[in-house]
């Protein structure tokens, strides 16, 4: 026993990996993956120091010196350094940038191909350097190395090194396209030292009364004083009067970052002025305008193929409305605002999502929850069921027809937050501007514009049961009814067909087999159950029930494949190097951005930009063609759409060749628009 | 009322400014404020007495391990003998307060600057009120301030342009301090006149 705990003794490696550094006053470890996959990823340095004290951010403000890193590594590529947005440390009578508690400085990193050298392990080395204070401070330097293997079965973390990456994750200033807030200029005075900058938000009509003006960083500590700003309202936003330097003059530009709510941005290159104040070209949008095309573009999503279907249901009920007259308008005033409020609340409940996970410093977009191929397949089990009762298949489509088109309260609420669901992907061409405006703006004006869109797509209906002279109007209840009932069994088949496809663009093409079997079943489970005995009944249950379990459990682990939008020779992925290569060479560039659940982006596709005639108007100037597929979540493209200012597909942006000004198309296309492009 | 709130706010601004007037004062392209200090020997020096002359005020704390990175790689004291030797002269100034760290008593400041081979035109300037380091709102050590003949402030800020605390980089870092000490001697204006100092803070 002795001679094999001697053994392994003698068998402990020479030097120790130090994948911890415990030095004076701060502790610093790695947040890195237990095991690392090819490709992109981020890694963090972690550092903790003793209660009280703290460490530098970029800017250490007016003493301090921010830690420097310098890698060796084999197997991955990292990056520049990521820093979270700081807090002012005021020490004595100066102010340091950084952090006291902990910080995790990030770098993007990418893992070369496991086969290439070093038994496919990742090997890093971290020189590091870095001051950690109190008011006296002590300068540290230290080896991190980190050993860890890459493996095909994919990245692996700890839960609490990943929560801590991401807790930092969200610090790290977003690109100035996205912030709620612009820089609308900044001026320089020799007579007092100071540099004046002008913040406002992206929108206007926004009361600064209720919002905080938000923090404002330095980048440049060798020419902007670290104590905070002196922050007044200005007539559209808030004017900081940061102390310069004495004795230094005017930089040409100057970087800012600005946080608030958890988040923040980087304005890298803000032109500063002497004399006059320059203005920003910029002229923001009206909060107002948005508000209002925000309720426009929801009351036209009432007309897209996916929300008339589930919207007919409705009409049927309310043609259906027991009573006469007064009682009869009441309850069809009922259903409308019960309606109203399902698609109201399923829209703050969107909204709540949407900025949860924005707070959280994820980038996304509109039909986000397309992305997700357990929601289309939700949506797809429903529209073949409600199809199915449609046509008359199964008798205990009652109580299906009670919960999806009933006359009850409980399914006019639930018929709003239906058509809120399928409404999604048909986003209109009012609504583009509309959320893309809400994905940068402060979160009540944001939720506003989310409500805007619920009020727009219940205004209608809401209309037509609070009118009594307009509902009076209905058609009688016949037989026709029965009929028309089964044709929009149909639009519902093709609703269908068109998710599943959807969902094999999202998880590979075996989602058509596992989707068809799991609708199969349930086709199969319905006819069981229609006969009288409670066992069958029961089996029927069961059957379904294990039905779309599986499937749901099947297709939301995927199947490892990639797939995508066919990109063809034509049309090539998306590539923010070759996009610039093509402009500085002076191609034209066009960028397709669309995705499989948006119908507008395939009708455009099928009938202007994949025919003969657009191809050779391409082919013919030279324009190179981009497809920038976002049916998955994809945060490149979400960032290239927000640089554009919006956040929903399709988005069709046109570089000239002459690298003027991009050009973003209406949502619908016409060959005529593409011939215009190229005069 | 509003006679007296003008009043206030009048007072109010006058308080808020005061403190940025003193703060304008040793800034380079102008005169450089007067100062009153005691050697560690007990001899008394004001900027009157260096009228005439090129003048480098240097910030120090020794347990800073800026100064040491300068200090230990004998970097400092050769830029003190190069210049002296010109004719500057050259102080350097404790402005740490009793308690806090870096204080010297005058005794023992007599033993550092020998430890340190000091080669400045004095022991250290022990400036235990803040009263000059204040004055000069100087911020860290190492601080450098020169100051021309006329008493007008030609350059204020870092040593160089490397904040790193390792003493390897000096090689390769650039010399603010000597970069202005030798254009300023040889009659050319100073290219670079201010930087931000980098170091630690003061312990006033």
């Amino acid at each position: 026993m002795l001679c094999i705990a001697l053994l392994g003794l003698l068998q402990l490696p020479p030097i120790q990996a130090a994948e911890r550094i415990e030095s004076d006053h701060v502790v610093i470890t790695w947040l890195a993956p237990e095991q690392f996959a090819t490709g992109n990823t981020t890694l963090g340095i972690h550092f903790e120091p003793d209660p009280g004290w703290h460490v530098y951010w970029r800017n250490p403000g007016d003493s301090g010196a921010a830690p420097r890193f310098s890698f060796k590594t084999e197997n991955i590529e990292i990056g520049e350094t990521r820093w979270p947005y700081p807090a002012r440390l005021p020490v004595a009578h100066l102010v340091n940038l950084g952090y006291e508690k902990d910080v995790a400085y990030l770098f993007d990193a990418q893992v070369a191909d496991a086969q290439v050298g070093n038994n496919g392990n990742v090997h890093i080395e971290a020189d590091l350097e870095w001051l950690v204070c109190k008011e006296e401070c002590i300068p540290g330097f230290g080896l991190l190395t980190l050993d860890r293997p890459v493996a095909a079965a994919g990245e692996q973390w700890s839960q609490a090194a990943q929560a801590t990456l991401q807790r930092f994750d969200a610090r790290i200033p977003q690109s100035a396209s996205q912030s709620p807030w612009k820089v609308t200029g900044a001026h320089w005075s020799a007579a007092d030292s100071a540099l004046r900058v002008q913040v406002e938000p992206q929108v206007e009509g926004i009361d600064l009364d209720t919002i905080e003006a938000p923090e404002a960083f330095p980048l440049d500590g060798n020419w902007v004083d670290p104590h905070a700003p002196k922050v007044e309202r200005s007539d559209n936003g808030f004017e900081y009067r940061f102390v310069t330097l004495p004795g230094m003059t005017a930089s040409a530009t100057t970087g800012l970052v600005i946080a608030a709510d958890g988040m923040a941005w980087e304005f890298p290159e803000i032109p500063v002025a002497q004399g006059a104040l320059n203005q920003g070209s910029g002229e923001g949008v009206s909060f107002w305008i948005l508000l209002i095309s925000a309720i426009i573009g929801g009351a036209i999503l009432n007309l897209m193929p996916c929300v008339f279907p589930v919207l007919s249901i409705k009409l049927f009920s309310l043609i259906q409305t027991p009573g006469q007259g007064v009682a009869q308008s009441k309850q069809r005033l009922h259903e409308g605002l019960l309606y109203t409020a399902g698609v109201l609340s399923t829209f703050f409940a969107l909204g709540a999502v949407f900025l949860a996970l924005r707070a959280g410093g994820a980038a996304i977009g509109w039909g986000f929850q397309l992305q997700s191929p357990l929601v289309v397949f939700f949506l797809i089990v429903l529209f073949w069921l409600i199809a199915l009762a449609f046509l008359g298949s199964f008798e205990i489509g009652h109580r299906l027809m009670q919960w999806a088109g009933g006359s009850q309260s409980s399914s006019s609420f639930m018929t709003g937050v239906l058509a809120v669901f399928v409404a999604a992907p048909c986003t209109g061409p009012f609504m583009g501007a509309a959320l893309g405006a809400a994905a940068t703006l402060p979160a009540a004006y944001a939720m506003a514009i989310f409500l805007g869109l619920g009020l727009g797509l219940a205004l209608p209906f809401l209309i037509l049961t609070a009118s009594p002279a307009l509902s009076s109007r209905l058609p009688k209840p016949g037989a026709w009814m029965e009929r028309l009932r089964q044709f929009f069994a149909f639009p519902l088949f093709a609703t269908v067909l068109w998710l599943v496809w959807v969902l094999a663009q999202l998880t590979g093409q075996q989602a058509w087999l596992v989707s068809g079997i799991a609708l199969l079943l349930l086709a199969f489970a319905l006819w069981l159950g229609q006969t009288g005995s409670k066992l069958w009944k029961l089996l029927a249950w069961i059957l379904a029930l294990v039905a779309i379990v599986w499937a749901g459990n099947t297709l939301n682990r995927g199947f490892g494949e990639q797939p995508g939008v066919a990109v063809d020779s034509e049309w090539a992925g998306y590539n923010a190097e070759n996009i610039a290569a093509a402009r500085v060479e002076g191609r034209a560039v066009f960028i397709d951005f669309t995705a499989a659940w948006c119908i507008t982006c395939q009708v455009n596709k099928k009938v202007v930009l994949d025919t003969d005639a657009a191809n050779a108007i391409f082919s013919e100037h030279d324009v190179l063609r981009i497809r920038a597929d976002w049916t998955r979540y994809d945060p490149v493209i979400t960032e290239a759409l927000s640089v554009l200012g919006r956040n929903s597909v399709p988005v069709y942006a046109f570089y000239p060749a002459d690298g003027g000004a991009v050009q973003v198309l209406p949502q619908i296309l016409s060959l005529d628009m593409i011939r215009e492009l190229v005069p | 009322m509003k006679t007296i709130k003008t009043l206030l706010r009048g007072v109010a601004t006058l308080a808020l400014a005061l403190p940025l007037f003193a703060n304008a004062a040793a800034v380079p392209g102008k005169a450089a404020p007067d100062f009153s200090v005691n050697d560690a020997e007990g001899k008394t020096h004001t900027l009157a007495d260096y009228k005439g002359d090129w003048l480098v005020l240097e910030w120090f704390n020794k347990d800073c391990p800026y100064v040491k990175k300068h200090y230990g790689s004998n970097n400092m004291q050769s830029l003190q003998e190069k210049y002296t030797d010109q004719d500057v002269k050259w102080l350097t100034i404790i402005s740490s307060a009793q308690g806090k760290q870096g204080y010297l008593t005058a005794e023992e400041a007599v033993k550092e600057a020998k430890n340190h081979k000091l080669a400045s035109s004095a022991p250290f300037l022990l400036d235990t009120d803040g009263k000059m380091g204040k004055a000069y709102d100087a911020k860290t050590t190492p601080h450098i301030f020169i100051i021309n003949p006329e008493g007008v402030v030609v350059y204020a800020g870092a040593i160089d342009d490397n904040d790193s605390a390792n003493p390897a980089v000096l090689a390769d870092s650039k010399n603010y301090a000597s970069a202005a000490l030798d254009e300023a001697l040889a009659g050319k204006p100073v290219s670079t006149p201010v930087s931000r100092p980098y170091g630690c803070t003061i312990k006033y």
